[in-house]
């Protein structure tokens, strides 16, 4: 190695894995980048219908045209976890993105305005906290009956309050900065202030939150699929695939093995981004 | 009145509206939410009538107002109303499940913070290999979600190895060796995951307790490196680790329902599952707050040994 290769190796300022936020974040933006395509492009690289009963090999072991093995029901299990990506990316992207919509105008408020403001919006969401999440997803659920939608919906609200705390304690810190001071002893107004110097100064910890709680999205996903109060036969769900290999575990642990490693991949996926961003977006460590 | 004890005080006094609150909560979640129970519940045998009739018979029809009240009185009384399928007393029923839960919780609760509490101050101060395998244990943990992990338990070492039954429950007062074998595998998977936060959580803060001036002090005094992290940085350290714990504890009680239903553990998790796939609504209901009220004591039990641990307590109020 030349002294000038080694130079330019120090020299080179910004790769796109920096950009990216470091390694760990690059390597997981690339993972869920995948993963997310293979999501949509599912039809096209399944390589067999996830709905297609083959009777003659219920329950057959892994093979080269049949990778991950078949279910109970003799469908190809590969096909099957490539769709359910469908469903559980959906849930938990959508729940986190739903919560972020609501949950940021509250946390900006509250942090923001203080006070009375503050105690008026955050006791109630304050409650929300203090049931245990998976608990109040599954009592929502339980009117409402099950399904997907209502999946994330019930995610989202378990996030709401999560994701306006830390926007709230984000902004209180913000919010004490010179620059808003200054913008405010400008004549700028209250809600100009909160639109172009509070927010976008307080929205890193939101966003490394987010992407942490996307992949226990795909958890709570699973687990409430899994309590039958999720995603409903026949969609293929990551957490259906694994009620459904639970049952005949001994016989076929294929089918259950290979939709909880697609869900262990993806969440740590979503961990690697979250952990990497966190010294870039986060360095007053708010998100916890 | 000392700082401390009115910290104490305050503290309990405040338990007070918080669990009136839940309880408002809980009784306006099954009202508010968009569908009907009572329509859910009967499914295609939801004529008017029939809507009518157990609409009256639970009281529905009654206004909120005088339900709330109700139903409040009756939980004062200990009576949180009659699980209206099989007519048996709800307060039975619980005061039978919540040791089941407890234990569950509890037993991974004392073994996550087992493992996790040395395996982080290793990753903090530890060597390289200990450092690594910290890193390992902290994602897998985290990544796996515990009823997957709980299955392949099952597969291992109920169905290969047949060490331990895959599913079922002998109350502790009864035969504490057998508890102790059914336990064994629900309390692994749920303490798995929580192990690795603890660990998360105690590397951090140790990482950042060491680089604090009074450990460079302490260095300097002469003191062994081995007495400067488990005598002094871990006591600082700890603060963080039980608000985590105490937090941690309802990720625990809602993973208790999972746990349960998988291994046949006769909780209070498993009673929600099944209330709420039978439409049992009173079960439901009583069982939610119960489960709550749980939760808000164990944060209330955390705050206080947060305030024992604290020795700015003090300052800060002053």
């Amino acid at each position: 190695m030349t002294a000038a290769t080694v130079a330019l190796r120090h020299v080179r300022p910004r790769t796109i894995t920096a950009r990216l936020g470091g390694r760990q974040a690059a390597a997981g933006i690339g993972i869920l980048t995948l993963l997310v395509l293979v999501a949509l492009l599912a039809p096209v690289l399944a390589p067999h219908s996830p709905d297609a009963i083959d009777a003659d090999h219920i329950l057959a072991g892994p093979s080269w045209s049949h990778p991950f093995g078949f279910d109970a029901l003799g469908r190809d299990v590969l096909s099957r976890v490539l769709f359910a990506y469908r469903a559980s990316l959906g849930v938990s992207i959508g729940a986190v993105a739903l919560a972020l919509v609501l949950g940021l105008p509250i946390g900006v408020i509250a942090g923001y305005f203080g006070g009375v403001v503050d105690n008026l919006l955050m006791r109630p969401i304050d409650l929300l906290l203090a049931l245990p999440a998976l608990l109040l997803a599954i009592s929502l659920i339980s009117i409402t009956g099950p399904g997907e939608l209502v999946a994330l919906f019930a995610i989202a609200t378990i996030y709401l309050p999560i994701l306006a705390r830390v926007v709230r304690s984000s902004v209180l810190a913000v919010s004490r900065e010179l620059y808003v001071e200054g913008a405010r002893a400008r004549g700028v107004s209250h809600a100009r202030t909160i639109w172009s110097h509070v927010v976008p100064n307080a929205l890193g910890p939101a966003v490394v939150q987010a992407s942490v709680l996307a992949g226990f999205a795909l958890q709570i996903e699973a687990a409430l699929s899994f309590l039958g109060l999720g995603a409903q036969p026949p969609t293929p769900s990551l957490g259906l695939m694994l009620a459904d290999g639970y049952q005949v575990l001994q016989q076929a642990p294929w089918a259950d093995i290979f939709p909880g490693l697609a869900i262990a991949v993806t969440v740590v996926a979503f961990n690697l981004v979250g952990d990497g961003l966190r010294a870039k977006l986060d360095p007053r460590g708010i998100s916890g | 009145m000392s700082v401390r004890t009115r910290y104490v005080a305050t503290r309990v006094a405040l338990t007070v509206p918080t669990l009136l609150a839940m309880s408002l909560f809980v009784f306006l979640l099954i009202r508010l939410v968009p569908g009907d129970p009572v329509r859910t519940m009967l499914g295609f045998r939801a004529t008017p009538e029939n809507v009518r009739t157990i609409r009256h018979e639970l009281g529905l029809d009654r206004p909120l107002v005088s339900q709330y009240f109700s139903w409040l009185g009756g939980i004062f009384r200990g009576d949180l109303g009659q699980d209206y399928i099989s007519h048996e007393s709800l307060t039975q029923l619980l005061r039978e499940r919540i040791p089941v839960t407890l234990e569950l919780t509890i037993a991974s609760m004392a073994l996550a913070l087992l493992v996790g509490v040395p395996l982080g101050v290793i990753a903090s101060s530890g060597r390289r290999l200990g450092k690594a395998t910290a890193s390992i244990f902290t994602i897998a943990g985290i990544s796996i979600p515990d009823f997957w992990l709980g299955t392949i338990l099952i597969l291992v070492f109920a169905a290969k190895l047949g060490w331990l039954p895959p599913t079922g429950y002998v109350p502790l007062s009864e035969d504490p060796l057998q508890n102790l074998r059914y336990m064994t595998l629900p309390v692994l998977t749920l303490a798995t995951g929580e192990a690795a936060y603890i660990l998360r959580t105690t590397r951090a803060s140790m990482q950042e307790t060491l680089e604090r001036p009074f450990v460079t002090f302490l260095r300097a005094k002469g003191l062994r490196r081995h007495a400067i992290v488990y005598k002094h940085a871990l006591r600082t350290a700890s603060l963080p680790i039980v608000t985590v714990a105490g937090i941690q504890f309802g990720v625990l009680l809602g993973g208790a329902i999972v746990v349960e239903t998988l291994f046949g553990l006769p909780g209070v998790g498993k009673l929600v599952v099944t209330a709420i796939n039978q439409r049992n609504y009173t079960v439901v209901q009583g069982s939610v707050l119960v489960i709550a009220a749980l939760f808000i004591v164990v944060n209330l039990v955390t705050d206080l040994f947060y305030g024992l641990l604290n020795p700015r307590l003090g300052e800060e109020r002053a």
